[in-house]
């Protein structure tokens, strides 16, 4: 019985390490891109150290599990009244764990009528994809969701 | 220089002025981060992405974009408009080897 149960969880961290290595090697080789960036920076730039605020006004919609990175469509939407003085001024996509974190940097303005984006990212492994919001009272707001990817990307 | 095929769309077709649409750009690009090798010559594929986009309506500007090679190829960007009246949508894309098209599409209000 022991040895048993001793093979068996051979077995399973043998299966565990098989799953983790190529996302590991993948997240090491990630920050040596042209354009690298990691979200910490890429965050600092955009807030200038301000707050940011997790905020139920901002949805964000993804995928949770993504069989294929490469077409990952992710879609944001603010509740905002989109007035002269209160508007949703810029939303930053962020991919956290891509070599060049940023996605897109999008500013509206109140012709817009409503503060939505949609797009496709590409997502080099399983990550969160991150949507920092700038009002025109200059709050930061923002919203978070993992997904899973099945296939990278970045290859 | 290549001419890129790319599509505006406007969700719903049918609108009058004030209505808030959707406005969606697609554009064929290959969106090469520069991390990626030649299969056949094993030499690394340059950085191509789309780095602006500018949508304009009637010569004046309601949205810019910058984008990175996290977009995927052949990317999509839809965004939300208020129709001010008729005129000329017109989106304006440049990539970071210096290519600049643009699209426009009629703005046609009913009612």
């Amino acid at each position: 019985m022991q040895r048993r149960s001793f093979l068996r969880g051979l077995g399973l961290v043998a299966a565990a390490s098989a799953v983790i290595t190529p996302s590991m090697v993948m997240a090491a080789e990630a920050p040596t891109g042209p354009n690298a960036l990691t979200i910490e920076a890429a965050l600092q730039a955009i807030t200038g150290g301000k707050a940011v605020v997790v905020s139920p006004l901002v949805h964000l919609k993804a995928p949770e599990i993504a069989e294929n990175g490469a077409v990952v469509p992710v879609t944001i939407e603010v509740d905002s009244p989109m007035t002269e003085d209160n508007y949703v001024k810029a939303i930053h996509v962020f991919a956290t764990k891509n070599s060049n974190v940023r996605c897109a940097d999008v500013m509206l303005t109140p012709a817009n009528g409503a503060a939505m984006l949609a797009t496709r990212v590409k997502l080099g492994t399983s990550q969160a994809v991150m949507a920092l919001i700038e009002t025109s009272k200059g709050e930061f707001l923002s919203a978070s969701q993992n997904v899973k990817v099945t296939i990278g990307g970045c290859g | 220089m290549e001419t890129r095929k790319s599509l505006i769309k406007i969700k719903p077709k049918k609108y009058t002025t004030g209505d808030v649409v959707q406005v969606s750009f697609m554009v064929m690009h290959p969106m090469d981060t520069g991390m990626r090798k030649d299969k056949k010559t094993g030499k690394l594929i340059p950085a191509h992405y789309i780095n602006e986009v500018n949508f304009t309506f009637n010569d004046t500007s309601f949205t810019t974009m910058k984008t990175w090679e996290s977009l995927s190829t052949n990317p999509v960007f839809t965004i939300n408009f208020k129709v001010p009246g008729p005129g000329e949508l017109k989106v304006v894309y440049k990539d970071n080897q210096g290519e600049v098209n643009e699209k426009s599409k009629k703005i046609k209000p009913k009612g």
